[in-house]
């Protein structure tokens, strides 16, 4: 059972902007340094590249078993950082239980291109996209569905919770960087502040000059970080969904 | 930490007055949520299910706008008319028509889910609810005999409208020995899970399911489609039903009246009761082949995983419980936004 073609471009453009804003993510937060979780962004890239090709066999960008080496390296991975953060060794950027969100993620996307692929070779001819129905276990694919749209759920609740990025700005206090104000002479807007900062260093008074390495800076926004799980969450349960 | 937090909120004060207020929430920590926003969220995420659902390749065909015209037949004319109208219009326009009813249920799911959207997404799933009972669902096939427990009556999405009810977040919460009670207060939320279950042991007694062979029928008829563990075991309920059928519509009549009743009982048989219920919603969910969602085509997960939902928000509360009705606890563990990473 496939969709309608224009309901899975639809889906497709939503990923594919997904991913684009998530590899944007990773470029900023590489060349400005501010914080953000770059194996999620990184994960949300291949994801969405990954989804828009089975949703549209036209986009597919990867070799036959290319995308199942991926997920399965991807699953095994969050898995390994979420027993990690369950033995009391917290990880960069997680809140409990936040790993286990992509363990499911990664294992849902194997699951599918496995079964796709099943399916495709039972049938013997190659997959068109979602096109071809039905996968093996179905029951998992609705047992992936449900926990996604948990998921997916518990995110939502969480996003209220999530500060925008200009409240963020304003609650870290400017001060004037010293490797910067000597060089350039101007007033960067690194940040330093916050009762305790998330490194655990004693924060510097306001006018106090610090050195770059210790200055906060403004994370990416954590509620567009949020919205990019829900709108993969939702697209990855369609596509399970697709597949009873 | 309070007057950082004041202080970020001063600095914040540019922003437009919704993204304002939205910050401010964002600087208050996390608060981890009751039992009450649990459920709300349960609720949330089923509504988001149907959404996912209703973009199925089947919801653009004419079949389904013949699906919500065949529920006309047998119902009264005040009643039918409505129902053939609408149908048309989506036979006309079965695309437009179907992305609009999937994206409004993905948008009452998410709506629920997030926090400041909440009441309008609960009141707006009530009228959404009603509307898709009478158009959608024929009143669940109650006034043209159709009705049985065991295909979903009094028609799943009207206990959508009933949860969003009895979970609605009031400004403040009644005591009450459960948490269904705390908006409309125990008895009338006691009175209105009698009229549910009570309707539901009522319908279990009409021809529609006491019949000879019409309960075994319709649960053997759910079985089509089905992958191979849950095809033998509706198929194997079946059988059994197509020979014991008027037996065993006595016993699921006896079993709904009790759970009925249950919530007017003293607390350790209100506790039974709801377990009862809990174990008649399983029963009947695997009657129902679990709503159809695993043969492909269904709108919903159908009654029994509500009729689950409903039974846990009765669950009795011990007395130290419900005196503080429906005050959220402080988050044992809250996090700073910062915190959140990704």
């Amino acid at each position: 059972m496939g969709g309608p073609s224009w309901l899975a471009w639809t889906f497709a453009s939503v990923v594919l902007v997904v991913a684009a804003y998530c590899l944007t993510r990773l470029l900023a937060s590489w060349r400005q340094r501010r914080p953000s979780d770059r194996r999620v962004d990184g994960i949300h890239v291949l994801m969405g590249v990954a989804m828009a090709g089975m949703l549209v066999p036209r986009l597919r960008v990867f070799w036959t078993g290319g995308w199942e080496v991926v997920f399965g390296i991807g699953t095994l991975w969050f898995a390994w950082l979420a027993i990690r953060e369950f033995r009391g060794r917290p990880t960069a950027g997680g809140r409990p239980g936040h790993h286990l969100q992509h363990v499911l993620a990664c294992g849902a996307m194997l699951y599918m291109f496995l079964a796709a692929d099943t399916v495709a070779k039972a049938r013997g001819s190659a997959m068109s996209g979602m096109a071809a129905g039905a996968a093996h276990l179905p029951t998992l694919a609705l047992v992936l569905a449900f926990a996604l749209f948990g998921y997916v759920i518990w995110t939502a609740d969480r996003l209220s919770s999530l500060a925008p990025v200009a409240a963020l700005a304003a609650r870290v206090t400017p001060v004037p960087m010293f490797a910067e104000a000597t060089a350039g002479g101007s007033a960067s807007f690194g940040a330093a502040g916050g009762e305790g900062g998330d490194n655990g260093q004693v924060p510097p008074s306001r006018g106090q000059q610090v050195p770059p390495s210790q200055a906060r800076r403004v994370p990416l926004s954590p509620r567009l970080a949020a919205c990019c799980e829900i709108a993969m969450g939702v697209t990855m349960g369609y596509a399970l969904i697709l597949m009873l | 930490m309070a007057s950082q937090a004041a202080d970020a909120r001063a600095r914040a004060g540019w922003l437009p007055g919704w993204r304002r207020s939205i910050g401010a929430a964002g600087e208050e920590s996390w608060t981890v949520p009751d039992v009450r926003r649990r459920l709300q969220l349960v609720l949330a995420g089923i509504w988001l299910l149907d959404g996912v659902l209703q973009f199925q390749a089947f919801m653009f065909s004419k079949g389904f706008s013949q699906l919500l015209g065949a529920t006309a037949a047998g119902n009264p004319a005040v009643i039918a008319n409505p129902i053939n109208w609408s149908a048309k219009i989506i036979a006309d326009h079965p695309t437009a028509t179907n992305a609009i009813f999937a994206l409004i249920q993905v948008a009452l799911g998410l709506g629920i889910a997030w926090r400041p959207a909440r009441k309008l997404a609960l009141g707006a799933s009530v009228v959404w609810a009603l509307a898709v009972w009478w158009l959608g669902e024929g009143l669940g096939g109650v006034l043209n005999g159709a009705a049985s427990p065991v295909n979903g009556a009094p028609g799943a999405v009207i206990i959508y409208a009933l949860l969003a009810v009895l979970l609605w977040p009031g400004r403040q919460d009644r005591a009450a020995p459960f948490i269904a009670g705390r908006f409309t207060g125990a008895n009338v939320a006691r009175v209105l899970w009698l009229v549910l279950w009570g309707s539901l042991a009522y319908l279990a007694l009409l021809p529609a399911t006491r019949a000879p062979k019409a309960l075994g029928g319709m649960v053997a008829g759910m079985a089509s489609g089905e992958p191979g563990w849950l095809f033998s075991l509706d198929d194997h309920l079946g059988a059994f039903l197509t020979s014991n059928g008027p037996a065993m519509s006595v016993v699921l009549a006896i079993v709904l009246a009790l759970v009925a009743v249950s919530v007017f009982l003293p607390w350790p048989a209100a506790r039974a009761g709801v377990v009862l219920a809990i174990a008649a919603a399983a029963f009947l969910w695997l009657a129902e082949g679990l709503g159809g969602l695993l043969a492909g085509g269904a709108t919903d997960p159908n009654s029994g995983p509500l009729l689950a939902l409903l039974a846990l928000a009765f669950w009795p509360l011990a007395s130290a419980a419900w005196s503080a009705a429906g005050q959220p606890k402080p988050a044992a563990a809250t996090q700073s936004a910062t915190s959140e990473g990704a």
